[in-house]
């Protein structure tokens, strides 16, 4: 029963720099599950997400991330943590300094792939989010959404069981935008869960999913209050 | 258009990695200048105190023989560099030169007496050993007197005391600039890099993965630097032994190689700890940090 969560969080609080941004959260997210984090700027979803990821240590509560316990986990455990999870986040993008195939080469170097399997794992990726031909692209010569791709395809390179895309359509126009929701979505269907969080409304209209929304210093399930989200009041926020 | 783009890009890559290897070079060819003059200061001082030249005045009723047994006595003598023996005739030549003026035909007679003149070895050359030697020579039944300027051997020895803790101090402190400098090259490298150092420790990269290619990479530009001032060097020494033989004579294989070893060690260290430093640091920060 419990191995069927990647992510579980009990009464945690999570701080940002000493100030309490989320108290009493509580997560499950099963695998292969579709998750949209919702909520203000300020609201507390990055500190979240950070904490996901041990980029903000847990130091109240109860937390397992694939495995991992958040509380107990040392600092050189924190890179085994992240070789588990994809990370698509707005800033955090492509080494700008080599072709989209050192960067995916990269990845699969510091996680100790032998040479002979790297080149096709990187075609395997890359034939996922239908870029095969940029590989040998520097970054600054895709578009927004190519990039984006790329940064998707990069997450996929260890096989992680979560997927932590923090507005992975934040500068992305919505043709773009939909395009991604399709492919973190087929993502998901292969066991993966995907945690997403967004401000992007016609998304979360399109693309119906589980949604949690970050207010006040708390969470809530959105889909276990109400029974159909009202996307109109969600837009006046 | 994109393939003139992709080159300036390069251009500007390449041009800025040479201009952090020139900086670095050039400041280790700073110190490879210091660790010259240290070498050659004590050269340069052995080579003044040696050409302070002491005349021992002789009777003038010794025989030839004698004066030669006394040169030869000399000549073994271990504080003794080199002898020369002046006759009177010697002694008058010089000095009408100096003079310029016909004196023996005017006196009509020679009072000039005949003498050896004796240079010393350097650690001979100071006011407590001459004394000694002065008074030993003293002891000889061909010496009239021994005649040498007292103020100058203290002189030259207080003089080269001082230049020799001037060298050392300034050789410290550029040491530390070089140490400053070179750190602020390779901080600034790595600065521009920090984002791209945090996205690799968000993909799962350990530290030290990410620090190595770092370091290798500065430990290149070191190497690459040294060679360089090292070239630099090579290139004053051959010029100073040419123009300036007797006094800066570095013809110590064995010891410009010693130079040399710590120019490229100090190369290598120095920019292998800035950058260690310079990555750890960015690898501490928390990402929200790195904007600043």
């Amino acid at each position: 029963m419990e191995e069927n969560y990647t992510v579980q969080i009990e009464n945690a609080n999570i701080y940002q720099q000493d100030e309490k941004v989320l108290s009493e959260v509580n997560l499950k997210i099963k695998k292969g599950e579709f998750v949209y984090l919702i909520g203000r700027v300020g609201s507390g979803k990055s500190s979240l997400i950070n904490t996901l990821y041990g980029e903000i240590l847990l130091t109240e509560g109860e937390g397992t991330v694939c495995d991992f316990n958040l509380k107990k986990i040392k600092k050189r455990e924190i890179p085994m943590l992240r070789r588990k999870i994809g990370v698509v986040f707005q800033d955090f993008q492509l080494l700008t300094d080599r072709t989209v195939y050192a960067n995916l080469k990269f990845v699969l170097k510091a996680t100790g792939w032998k040479n002979e399997d790297i080149d096709k794992r990187i075609a395997e990726v890359l034939e996922n989010v239908g870029l095969i031909d940029k590989i040998k692209r520097m970054p600054h010569e895709l578009s927004g959404g190519e990039q984006q791709r790329v940064v998707i395809a990069r997450a996929l390179l260890n096989h992680p069981e979560l997927i932590l895309a923090d507005e992975p359509t934040g500068h992305l126009d919505p043709e773009t935008s939909e395009g991604i929701l399709n492919l973190l979505t087929e993502i998901s269907k292969t066991g993966c869960s995907v945690l997403m969080a967004t401000h992007n409304y016609t998304v979360l209209k399109k693309f119906p999913n589980r949604t949690i929304k970050c207010e006040e210093a708390k969470i809530t399930d959105l889909s276990e209050t109400v029974a159909a989200i009202d996307f109109d009041s969600l837009k006046e926020d | 258009m994109k393939p003139k783009r992709d080159k300036s890009i390069i251009r500007r890559l390449v041009s800025s990695y040479i201009t952090t290897v020139i900086s670095i070079s050039l400041v280790l060819f700073m110190l490879g200048l210091i660790g010259i003059l240290a070498l050659s200061s004590k050269r340069l001082s052995d080579y003044v105190k040696e050409n302070i030249s002491f005349s021992v005045f002789l009777k003038d009723d010794v025989k030839d023989a004698d004066i030669l047994r006394l040169q030869k006595n000399l000549d073994a003598a271990p504080y003794v560099k080199s002898t020369l023996f002046i006759t009177k005739d010697m002694a008058a030549d010089q000095l009408k030169k100096d003079l310029g003026e016909e004196f023996v035909e005017y006196l009509e007679y020679n009072p000039l007496p005949q003498a050896i003149e004796v240079k010393y070895y350097a650690e001979y050359a100071n006011p407590d050993s001459i004394v000694i030697i002065e008074r030993e020579l003293k002891q000889f039944p061909q010496v009239s007197e021994v005649y040498y300027q007292k103020n100058l051997v203290s002189l030259i020895n207080d003089n080269v005391n001082k230049i020799s803790l001037i060298v050392l101090v300034f050789s410290i402190l550029l040491l530390i600039v070089a140490i400053a400098l070179i750190n602020n090259t390779m901080r600034l490298s790595v600065y521009s890099k920090r984002f791209n150092i945090k996205t690799m420790q968000l993909v799962g990269a350990t530290k030290s993965f990410i620090r190595w290619p770092f370091i290798k990479a500065s430990v290149f530009q070191g190497i690459f630097a040294a060679v360089i001032a090292i070239a630099l060097l090579s290139a004053v020494i051959s010029v100073a032994e040419r123009e300036l033989d007797n006094i800066i004579s570095l013809n110590d294989f064995s010891l410009i190689g010693v130079l040399f070893g710590i120019v490229i060690l100090l190369g290598v260290l120095i920019t292998a700890l800035s950058s260690y430093f310079a990555v750890s640091r960015y690898l501490r920060l928390k990402s929200s940090e790195l904007y600043f």
